[in-house]
Protein backbone atom coordinates (compact mmCIF):
# COMPACT_ATOMS: atom_id res chain seq x y z
CA UNK A 1 0.00 0.00 0.00
CA UNK A 2 1.71 3.20 -0.94
CA UNK A 3 1.54 5.72 1.90
CA UNK A 4 -1.03 8.63 2.23
CA UNK A 5 -0.50 12.31 2.37
CA UNK A 6 -3.26 15.19 4.12
CA UNK A 7 -3.61 18.12 1.83
CA UNK A 8 -1.43 19.90 4.84
CA UNK A 9 1.48 17.27 4.06
CA UNK A 10 3.58 20.16 2.27
CA UNK A 11 2.86 22.64 4.89
CA UNK A 12 4.25 19.55 7.33
CA UNK A 13 7.56 19.94 5.59
CA UNK A 14 8.01 23.54 5.31
CA UNK A 15 8.08 23.44 8.68
CA UNK A 16 10.20 20.98 9.43
CA UNK A 17 8.30 18.62 10.87
CA UNK A 18 9.66 14.86 11.72
CA UNK A 19 7.52 12.86 10.01
CA UNK A 20 6.49 9.29 10.32
CA UNK A 21 3.70 6.61 8.90
CA UNK A 22 1.11 6.48 10.65
CA UNK A 23 -2.21 4.44 9.80
CA UNK A 24 -1.52 4.94 6.18
CA UNK A 25 -0.74 8.59 6.70
CA UNK A 26 3.11 10.18 6.41
CA UNK A 27 2.00 12.25 9.39
CA UNK A 28 3.74 14.86 11.29
CA UNK A 29 5.30 13.65 14.73
CA UNK A 30 6.84 16.91 16.06
CA UNK A 31 7.89 19.85 14.70
CA UNK A 32 9.88 21.77 17.51
CA UNK A 33 9.72 20.04 20.75
CA UNK A 34 7.11 17.41 22.03
CA UNK A 35 7.34 19.22 25.49
CA UNK A 36 6.85 22.88 23.93
CA UNK A 37 3.83 21.11 21.85
CA UNK A 38 2.53 20.16 24.81
CA UNK A 39 2.87 23.09 26.72
CA UNK A 40 1.21 25.27 24.28
CA UNK A 41 -1.80 23.29 24.00
CA UNK A 42 -2.15 23.66 28.00
CA UNK A 43 -1.67 27.21 28.48
CA UNK A 44 -2.24 29.06 25.06
CA UNK A 45 -3.11 26.88 21.93
CA UNK A 46 -1.77 24.51 18.88
CA UNK A 47 -3.23 23.42 15.79
CA UNK A 48 -2.75 19.70 14.88
CA UNK A 49 -3.57 18.32 11.12
CA UNK A 50 -5.96 15.30 12.02
CA UNK A 51 -7.26 14.79 8.64
CA UNK A 52 -6.17 10.99 8.47
CA UNK A 53 -9.05 10.52 10.87
CA UNK A 54 -12.21 9.13 8.66
CA UNK A 55 -15.41 10.98 8.22
CA UNK A 56 -18.65 9.22 7.62
CA UNK A 57 -22.23 10.85 6.80
CA UNK A 58 -25.03 9.28 7.47
CA UNK A 59 -28.50 11.03 5.56
CA UNK A 60 -32.09 10.07 5.88
CA UNK A 61 -35.72 9.51 7.91
CA UNK A 62 -33.19 6.50 9.99
CA UNK A 63 -30.41 8.13 10.46
CA UNK A 64 -30.89 9.04 14.19
CA UNK A 65 -32.16 5.15 14.39
CA UNK A 66 -29.10 3.83 12.61
CA UNK A 67 -25.76 5.54 14.52
CA UNK A 68 -28.10 4.31 17.67
CA UNK A 69 -28.75 0.88 17.00
CA UNK A 70 -24.39 0.92 15.60
CA UNK A 71 -23.17 2.77 18.98
CA UNK A 72 -23.06 1.48 22.65
CA UNK A 73 -24.18 5.26 24.00
CA UNK A 74 -27.52 7.12 23.60
CA UNK A 75 -27.60 8.76 20.75
CA UNK A 76 -31.82 8.77 19.88
CA UNK A 77 -31.79 11.12 23.12
CA UNK A 78 -28.83 13.78 22.44
CA UNK A 79 -30.26 17.06 21.34
CA UNK A 80 -29.46 18.32 18.01
CA UNK A 81 -25.91 19.88 17.10
CA UNK A 82 -24.60 17.75 20.03
CA UNK A 83 -22.01 15.14 19.84
CA UNK A 84 -21.66 11.57 21.56
CA UNK A 85 -18.75 9.62 22.09
CA UNK A 86 -19.03 5.91 22.26
CA UNK A 87 -17.47 2.66 21.50
CA UNK A 88 -18.70 0.65 18.57
CA UNK A 89 -18.77 -3.03 19.58
CA UNK A 90 -19.59 -6.26 17.80
CA UNK A 91 -22.43 -8.67 18.78
CA UNK A 92 -20.09 -10.29 21.24
CA UNK A 93 -19.42 -6.80 22.68
CA UNK A 94 -15.67 -6.10 21.36
CA UNK A 95 -14.68 -3.19 20.41
CA UNK A 96 -13.97 -2.74 16.73
CA UNK A 97 -13.73 1.27 17.02
CA UNK A 98 -14.32 4.54 19.09
CA UNK A 99 -15.96 7.05 17.36
CA UNK A 100 -17.76 10.87 17.92
CA UNK A 101 -20.99 11.04 16.43
CA UNK A 102 -22.47 14.24 15.37
CA UNK A 103 -26.03 15.13 15.30
CA UNK A 104 -26.23 17.93 12.55
CA UNK A 105 -29.63 17.27 12.47
CA UNK A 106 -32.46 14.86 13.18
CA UNK A 107 -31.81 13.43 9.81
CA UNK A 108 -28.30 14.08 9.30
CA UNK A 109 -25.21 12.31 11.16
CA UNK A 110 -21.34 13.06 10.64
CA UNK A 111 -19.34 10.03 12.39
CA UNK A 112 -15.94 10.75 13.12
CA UNK A 113 -13.56 7.34 13.24
CA UNK A 114 -10.11 6.39 13.86
CA UNK A 115 -8.10 6.37 10.38
CA UNK A 116 -6.61 3.37 11.60
CA UNK A 117 -9.79 1.43 11.50
CA UNK A 118 -11.79 3.51 8.47
CA UNK A 119 -12.16 0.45 6.52
CA UNK A 120 -12.86 -1.87 9.32
CA UNK A 121 -15.90 0.52 10.40
CA UNK A 122 -16.94 0.99 7.34
CA UNK A 123 -17.29 -2.38 6.06
CA UNK A 124 -19.00 -3.02 9.29
CA UNK A 125 -21.87 0.12 9.60
CA UNK A 126 -22.60 -0.90 5.52
CA UNK A 127 -23.06 -4.69 6.48
CA UNK A 128 -26.07 -3.47 8.78
CA UNK A 129 -27.67 -0.82 6.99
CA UNK A 130 -30.66 -2.96 5.06
CA UNK A 131 -34.03 -2.24 7.23
CA UNK A 132 -33.02 1.41 7.52
CA UNK A 133 -34.05 4.11 5.62
CA UNK A 134 -30.92 6.39 5.20
CA UNK A 135 -27.79 6.61 3.65
CA UNK A 136 -24.01 6.09 4.36
CA UNK A 137 -21.23 7.98 2.57
CA UNK A 138 -17.57 7.73 3.29
CA UNK A 139 -16.19 11.36 3.16
CA UNK A 140 -12.88 10.60 4.45
CA UNK A 141 -11.21 11.45 1.25
CA UNK A 142 -13.16 14.81 1.13
CA UNK A 143 -12.69 16.32 4.18
CA UNK A 144 -9.45 17.92 6.05
CA UNK A 145 -9.49 17.88 9.44
CA UNK A 146 -7.73 20.65 11.88
CA UNK A 147 -8.11 20.56 15.17
CA UNK A 148 -7.43 23.80 17.07
CA UNK A 149 -7.26 22.98 20.83
CA UNK A 150 -6.14 24.91 23.98
CA UNK A 151 -7.20 27.99 26.28
CA UNK A 152 -6.66 30.28 23.79
CA UNK A 153 -8.60 28.46 20.90
CA UNK A 154 -11.89 30.11 21.19
CA UNK A 155 -10.47 33.99 20.72
CA UNK A 156 -8.25 32.74 18.13
CA UNK A 157 -11.37 31.67 16.31
CA UNK A 158 -13.51 34.52 16.88
CA UNK A 159 -10.38 36.89 16.13
CA UNK A 160 -10.54 35.21 12.76
CA UNK A 161 -14.01 35.20 12.14
CA UNK A 162 -15.21 31.60 11.99
CA UNK A 163 -17.06 31.94 15.59
CA UNK A 164 -19.73 34.51 15.51
CA UNK A 165 -22.74 32.70 17.37
CA UNK A 166 -21.95 33.50 21.29
CA UNK A 167 -23.14 30.11 22.69
CA UNK A 168 -21.29 27.31 21.64
CA UNK A 169 -21.00 24.90 24.44
CA UNK A 170 -18.26 21.79 24.95
CA UNK A 171 -19.54 18.54 22.73
CA UNK A 172 -21.73 20.41 20.36
CA UNK A 173 -21.29 21.13 16.71
CA UNK A 174 -22.78 24.10 13.80
CA UNK A 175 -22.57 23.95 9.67
CA UNK A 176 -21.63 27.15 8.71
CA UNK A 177 -20.29 29.09 5.93
CA UNK A 178 -16.81 31.16 5.91
CA UNK A 179 -15.54 32.96 2.97
CA UNK A 180 -18.48 30.83 0.62
CA UNK A 181 -16.86 27.55 2.04
CA UNK A 182 -19.15 25.19 4.07
CA UNK A 183 -17.75 24.31 7.09
CA UNK A 184 -18.31 21.94 9.93
CA UNK A 185 -17.17 22.99 13.75
CA UNK A 186 -17.49 20.90 16.64
CA UNK A 187 -15.85 21.82 19.82
CA UNK A 188 -14.54 18.45 20.58
CA UNK A 189 -11.06 17.54 20.72
CA UNK A 190 -8.32 15.08 22.24
CA UNK A 191 -6.71 16.92 24.85
CA UNK A 192 -8.62 17.55 27.18
CA UNK A 193 -8.53 21.57 27.19
CA UNK A 194 -11.00 23.46 25.17
CA UNK A 195 -11.39 23.31 21.52
CA UNK A 196 -12.51 22.83 18.18
CA UNK A 197 -12.48 20.60 15.46
CA UNK A 198 -12.87 21.87 12.13
CA UNK A 199 -13.84 19.95 8.91
CA UNK A 200 -13.54 21.62 5.46
CA UNK A 201 -12.60 21.20 1.92
CA UNK A 202 -8.86 20.89 1.43
CA UNK A 203 -7.60 23.86 0.38
CA UNK A 204 -9.91 26.06 2.81
CA UNK A 205 -7.40 23.63 5.66
CA UNK A 206 -4.53 24.68 4.22
CA UNK A 207 -5.02 28.64 4.36
CA UNK A 208 -7.23 27.93 8.01
CA UNK A 209 -3.82 26.04 8.99
CA UNK A 210 -1.66 29.07 7.93
CA UNK A 211 -3.91 32.15 9.40
CA UNK A 212 -4.38 30.12 12.64
CA UNK A 213 -0.50 30.10 12.93
CA UNK A 214 -0.32 33.49 11.99
CA UNK A 215 -2.35 34.23 14.73
CA UNK A 216 -0.05 32.50 16.99
CA UNK A 217 -1.20 28.84 17.28
CA UNK A 218 1.23 26.53 17.74
CA UNK A 219 1.87 23.45 15.49
CA UNK A 220 1.78 19.99 17.03
CA UNK A 221 2.22 16.85 16.12
CA UNK A 222 0.80 13.16 16.98
CA UNK A 223 3.48 12.75 19.45
CA UNK A 224 2.40 16.22 21.94
CA UNK A 225 -1.31 14.64 20.85
CA UNK A 226 -0.62 10.79 22.60
CA UNK A 227 0.63 13.02 25.88
CA UNK A 228 -1.76 15.39 25.90
CA UNK A 229 -4.67 12.40 25.67
CA UNK A 230 -2.76 10.40 28.41
CA UNK A 231 -2.32 13.07 30.86
CA UNK A 232 -5.80 13.28 30.65
CA UNK A 233 -6.65 9.18 30.20
CA UNK A 234 -8.68 9.59 27.07
CA UNK A 235 -8.08 6.03 25.84
CA UNK A 236 -6.76 5.26 21.95
CA UNK A 237 -7.85 2.45 20.09
CA UNK A 238 -5.06 -0.24 19.74
CA UNK A 239 -4.17 0.49 23.59
CA UNK A 240 -6.86 0.72 25.91
CA UNK A 241 -9.60 -0.51 23.31
CA UNK A 242 -8.88 -3.12 20.88
CA UNK A 243 -10.84 -6.33 19.11
CA UNK A 244 -10.18 -8.41 22.43
CA UNK A 245 -11.86 -6.21 25.10
CA UNK A 246 -15.38 -4.97 25.51
CA UNK A 247 -15.73 -1.41 26.54
CA UNK A 248 -16.58 -2.94 30.37
CA UNK A 249 -13.02 -3.84 30.36
CA UNK A 250 -11.32 -0.40 29.66
CA UNK A 251 -13.43 2.15 31.74
CA UNK A 252 -16.17 2.59 29.30
CA UNK A 253 -19.04 1.79 31.21
CA UNK A 254 -20.21 4.94 31.32
CA UNK A 255 -20.71 4.95 27.41
CA UNK A 256 -22.90 1.67 27.34
CA UNK A 257 -26.60 2.59 28.14
CA UNK A 258 -27.83 -1.08 28.84
CA UNK A 259 -31.18 0.57 29.18
CA UNK A 260 -31.31 2.08 26.07
CA UNK A 261 -33.10 -0.17 22.76
CA UNK A 262 -31.49 -2.36 20.99
CA UNK A 263 -28.16 -1.98 19.90
CA UNK A 264 -24.92 -4.17 18.43
CA UNK A 265 -23.83 -5.91 21.42
CA UNK A 266 -26.33 -5.65 23.84
CA UNK A 267 -27.17 -8.69 24.98
CA UNK A 268 -23.43 -9.98 25.14
CA UNK A 269 -22.59 -6.45 27.23
CA UNK A 270 -25.90 -7.26 29.57
CA UNK A 271 -24.47 -10.85 30.16
CA UNK A 272 -20.92 -9.80 30.49
CA UNK A 273 -17.98 -9.76 33.26
CA UNK A 274 -15.28 -8.07 33.04
CA UNK A 275 -12.29 -9.43 32.80
CA UNK A 276 -9.98 -6.40 33.30
CA UNK A 277 -9.77 -3.40 35.20
CA UNK A 278 -8.63 0.00 33.39
CA UNK A 279 -6.15 1.65 36.19
CA UNK A 280 -4.11 4.91 36.09
CA UNK A 281 -0.71 4.94 37.40
CA UNK A 282 2.15 7.16 37.93
CA UNK A 283 5.89 6.87 38.99
CA UNK A 284 8.20 8.80 40.74
CA UNK A 285 11.15 7.37 38.90
CA UNK A 286 11.32 6.03 35.65
CA UNK A 287 8.66 6.17 32.70
CA UNK A 288 6.14 3.51 32.22
CA UNK A 289 5.86 2.42 28.74
CA UNK A 290 3.51 0.49 26.90
CA UNK A 291 3.76 -3.63 27.37
CA UNK A 292 5.44 -3.07 30.68
CA UNK A 293 4.28 -5.76 33.25
CA UNK A 294 2.15 -4.82 35.79
CA UNK A 295 2.95 -6.56 39.33
CA UNK A 296 1.15 -6.85 42.86
CA UNK A 297 3.29 -6.70 46.01
CA UNK A 298 4.17 -10.40 45.76
CA UNK A 299 5.61 -10.02 42.27
CA UNK A 300 2.71 -11.55 40.55
CA UNK A 301 2.19 -10.27 37.11
CA UNK A 302 -1.63 -8.68 37.10
CA UNK A 303 -1.59 -7.04 33.68
CA UNK A 304 0.38 -5.08 31.29
CA UNK A 305 1.12 -1.33 30.90
CA UNK A 306 -1.40 -0.09 27.40
CA UNK A 307 0.15 3.36 26.97
CA UNK A 308 2.73 4.90 28.89
CA UNK A 309 4.95 7.86 29.02
CA UNK A 310 6.40 11.03 30.98
CA UNK A 311 3.56 13.58 32.31
CA UNK A 312 4.77 17.55 30.60
CA UNK A 313 2.96 18.85 33.09
CA UNK A 314 3.55 16.60 36.07
CA UNK A 315 6.85 15.71 34.99
CA UNK A 316 6.47 12.08 36.49
CA UNK A 317 5.99 8.73 34.52
CA UNK A 318 2.16 7.97 33.54
CA UNK A 319 0.69 5.13 32.49
CA UNK A 320 -2.88 3.06 32.12
CA UNK A 321 -2.95 -0.30 32.59
CA UNK A 322 -5.06 -3.29 32.25
CA UNK A 323 -4.98 -5.41 34.65
CA UNK A 324 -6.46 -8.66 35.78
CA UNK A 325 -9.83 -8.20 37.46
CA UNK A 326 -10.30 -11.25 39.08
CA UNK A 327 -6.08 -10.83 40.29
CA UNK A 328 -6.24 -7.14 41.04
CA UNK A 329 -5.06 -6.59 44.46
CA UNK A 330 -7.31 -5.88 47.86
CA UNK A 331 -4.39 -3.56 48.86
CA UNK A 332 -3.94 -1.55 45.78
CA UNK A 333 -0.62 -1.84 46.15
CA UNK A 334 0.79 -1.95 42.31
CA UNK A 335 4.46 -1.96 40.20
CA UNK A 336 5.83 -1.90 37.29
CA UNK A 337 8.52 -3.59 35.76
CA UNK A 338 11.08 -1.65 34.06
CA UNK A 339 14.45 -3.25 32.84
CA UNK A 340 14.07 -6.30 35.65
CA UNK A 341 13.08 -3.81 38.55
CA UNK A 342 9.83 -3.35 40.02
CA UNK A 343 8.96 0.13 40.97
CA UNK A 344 6.02 0.76 43.03
CA UNK A 345 3.57 2.88 41.33
CA UNK A 346 0.81 5.44 42.66
CA UNK A 347 -2.43 4.24 41.87
CA UNK A 348 -5.24 7.60 40.72
CA UNK A 349 -8.48 7.18 40.49
CA UNK A 350 -9.05 10.34 38.57
CA UNK A 351 -7.20 11.76 35.33
CA UNK A 352 -3.45 12.91 36.34
CA UNK A 353 -4.17 16.05 35.56
CA UNK A 354 -7.93 18.17 34.97
CA UNK A 355 -7.81 19.29 31.39
CA UNK A 356 -9.85 23.23 30.97
CA UNK A 357 -12.34 22.41 28.77
CA UNK A 358 -15.41 23.62 30.18
CA UNK B 1 21.27 19.31 9.00
CA UNK B 2 24.51 20.26 9.92
CA UNK B 3 25.12 18.34 13.72
CA UNK B 4 28.08 19.82 15.69
CA UNK B 5 31.00 17.27 15.80
CA UNK B 6 33.86 18.22 17.76
CA UNK B 7 37.09 16.87 16.27
CA UNK B 8 39.06 16.21 19.72
CA UNK B 9 36.25 13.33 20.29
CA UNK B 10 36.32 9.51 18.73
CA UNK B 11 32.95 8.59 17.78
CA UNK B 12 30.71 5.21 17.73
CA UNK B 13 28.10 4.07 15.14
CA UNK B 14 25.68 4.04 18.22
CA UNK B 15 26.18 7.92 18.39
CA UNK B 16 28.49 7.91 21.30
CA UNK B 17 31.51 10.14 21.73
CA UNK B 18 34.17 9.35 23.87
CA UNK B 19 36.98 11.62 24.97
CA UNK B 20 40.37 9.48 25.79
CA UNK B 21 42.80 11.32 28.59
CA UNK B 22 45.28 8.24 29.34
CA UNK B 23 43.04 5.42 30.64
CA UNK B 24 40.08 7.56 30.98
CA UNK B 25 37.58 7.34 28.95
CA UNK B 26 34.35 9.63 28.97
CA UNK B 27 31.47 8.53 27.57
CA UNK B 28 28.23 10.81 25.81
CA UNK B 29 25.91 10.91 23.26
CA UNK B 30 26.33 12.71 20.04
CA UNK B 31 24.80 16.11 18.99
CA UNK B 32 22.88 13.99 16.08
CA UNK B 33 21.64 11.17 18.73
CA UNK B 34 20.19 14.41 20.97
CA UNK B 35 18.77 16.03 18.22
CA UNK B 36 17.07 12.50 16.45
CA UNK B 37 15.48 11.64 20.01
CA UNK B 38 13.83 15.00 21.14
CA UNK B 39 13.03 15.83 24.30
CA UNK B 40 15.13 13.77 26.66
CA UNK B 41 13.23 13.46 29.59
CA UNK B 42 15.12 10.56 31.76
CA UNK B 43 18.72 8.73 32.07
CA UNK B 44 19.34 6.14 33.86
CA UNK B 45 23.21 5.47 34.81
CA UNK B 46 25.34 2.49 36.11
CA UNK B 47 26.91 2.26 39.29
CA UNK B 48 30.39 3.70 39.83
CA UNK B 49 32.83 0.28 39.70
CA UNK B 50 30.47 -1.34 37.31
CA UNK B 51 32.47 -3.93 35.32
CA UNK B 52 30.96 -3.06 31.58
CA UNK B 53 32.44 -4.64 28.54
CA UNK B 54 32.51 -3.32 24.74
CA UNK B 55 29.28 -3.33 23.54
CA UNK B 56 27.59 -3.66 26.44
CA UNK B 57 24.35 -1.76 27.29
CA UNK B 58 25.53 0.97 30.47
CA UNK B 59 21.88 2.71 31.08
CA UNK B 60 19.39 4.11 28.97
CA UNK B 61 17.97 7.63 27.76
CA UNK B 62 14.79 8.31 27.08
CA UNK B 63 12.53 10.83 25.50
CA UNK B 64 8.57 11.41 25.79
CA UNK B 65 8.46 8.52 22.90
CA UNK B 66 11.26 6.38 23.20
CA UNK B 67 13.91 4.27 25.26
CA UNK B 68 17.24 3.90 23.77
CA UNK B 69 20.08 1.88 25.32
CA UNK B 70 23.49 3.29 25.61
CA UNK B 71 26.18 1.21 25.04
CA UNK B 72 29.63 1.07 26.53
CA UNK B 73 32.51 1.40 23.00
CA UNK B 74 34.95 -0.21 25.57
CA UNK B 75 35.66 -2.83 28.47
CA UNK B 76 36.55 -1.35 31.98
CA UNK B 77 35.27 -0.14 35.03
CA UNK B 78 33.12 2.84 35.97
CA UNK B 79 35.12 5.22 38.06
CA UNK B 80 32.59 7.90 37.57
CA UNK B 81 28.99 8.61 36.74
CA UNK B 82 27.42 12.56 36.25
CA UNK B 83 25.35 12.76 39.25
CA UNK B 84 23.25 15.95 37.55
CA UNK B 85 21.94 14.21 34.96
CA UNK B 86 19.32 11.79 36.37
CA UNK B 87 17.95 15.11 37.69
CA UNK B 88 18.83 17.33 34.61
CA UNK B 89 18.37 15.03 31.69
CA UNK B 90 17.86 18.02 29.61
CA UNK B 91 21.32 18.43 29.30
CA UNK B 92 21.42 15.87 27.02
CA UNK B 93 19.97 18.08 24.49
CA UNK B 94 21.80 21.49 25.50
CA UNK B 95 24.75 19.78 26.07
CA UNK B 96 25.93 16.87 24.41
CA UNK B 97 29.51 17.72 24.36
CA UNK B 98 30.10 19.17 27.94
CA UNK B 99 27.38 19.41 30.54
CA UNK B 100 25.74 16.14 29.79
CA UNK B 101 28.60 14.02 29.50
CA UNK B 102 27.71 10.42 31.56
CA UNK B 103 29.87 8.02 32.36
CA UNK B 104 34.18 7.70 32.94
CA UNK B 105 35.76 4.41 32.41
CA UNK B 106 39.18 3.10 33.43
CA UNK B 107 40.21 1.21 30.28
CA UNK B 108 40.95 -2.46 30.08
CA UNK B 109 42.18 -3.13 26.69
CA UNK B 110 43.51 0.21 24.83
CA UNK B 111 43.84 -1.79 21.62
CA UNK B 112 39.69 -1.02 21.68
CA UNK B 113 40.30 2.69 21.01
CA UNK B 114 40.97 1.31 17.37
CA UNK B 115 37.92 0.41 16.53
CA UNK B 116 36.32 3.83 17.41
CA UNK B 117 35.51 6.73 14.59
CA UNK B 118 37.59 9.73 13.79
CA UNK B 119 35.25 12.87 13.47
CA UNK B 120 36.13 12.53 9.86
CA UNK B 121 34.79 8.77 9.67
CA UNK B 122 31.37 9.32 12.14
CA UNK B 123 30.47 12.56 9.66
CA UNK B 124 30.82 10.16 6.79
CA UNK B 125 28.63 7.76 8.91
CA UNK B 126 26.35 9.99 9.06
CA UNK B 127 25.68 11.12 5.61
CA UNK B 128 25.78 7.76 4.44
CA UNK B 129 22.02 7.00 6.69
Amino acid sequence: MTIQKTSLHNEHLILKAKMAPFAGFDMPLQYTSVKEEVQAVRTSAGIFDVSHMGEFLVEGMDAVAFVDFLITNDFTNAQDRKAVYSPLCRDNGTVIDDLIAYKLGHQRVLICVNASNIKKDWDWMSSHLSGFNCTLKNLSDDYSLLALQGPKAESLLRELGLLEIKEFPYYSIMETSFQNEAIIIARTGYTGEDGFEIFSGHHFAQKLWRDLISLGAKPCGLAARDVLRLEVCYPLYGHELSDDVTPLDSGLSWTVKLNKALFIGKQALLDYLPKFQLIKLSLDKGIPREGYEVLDSNARVIGKVTSGTMSVVTGKGIAMALVSKEKNPTDKKYFINIRNTNYEAQLHTKAFINGGHK
Amino acid sequence: MAHNIPTDLKYTKDHEWTKIDGNIVTIGITDFAQSSLGDIVFVELPEIGKNLKAHETFGVVESIKSVSDLFSPVSGSVVEINNDLPASPELCNAEPYSGAWMIKIKLSDSSELNSLLSANDYENFLSSL
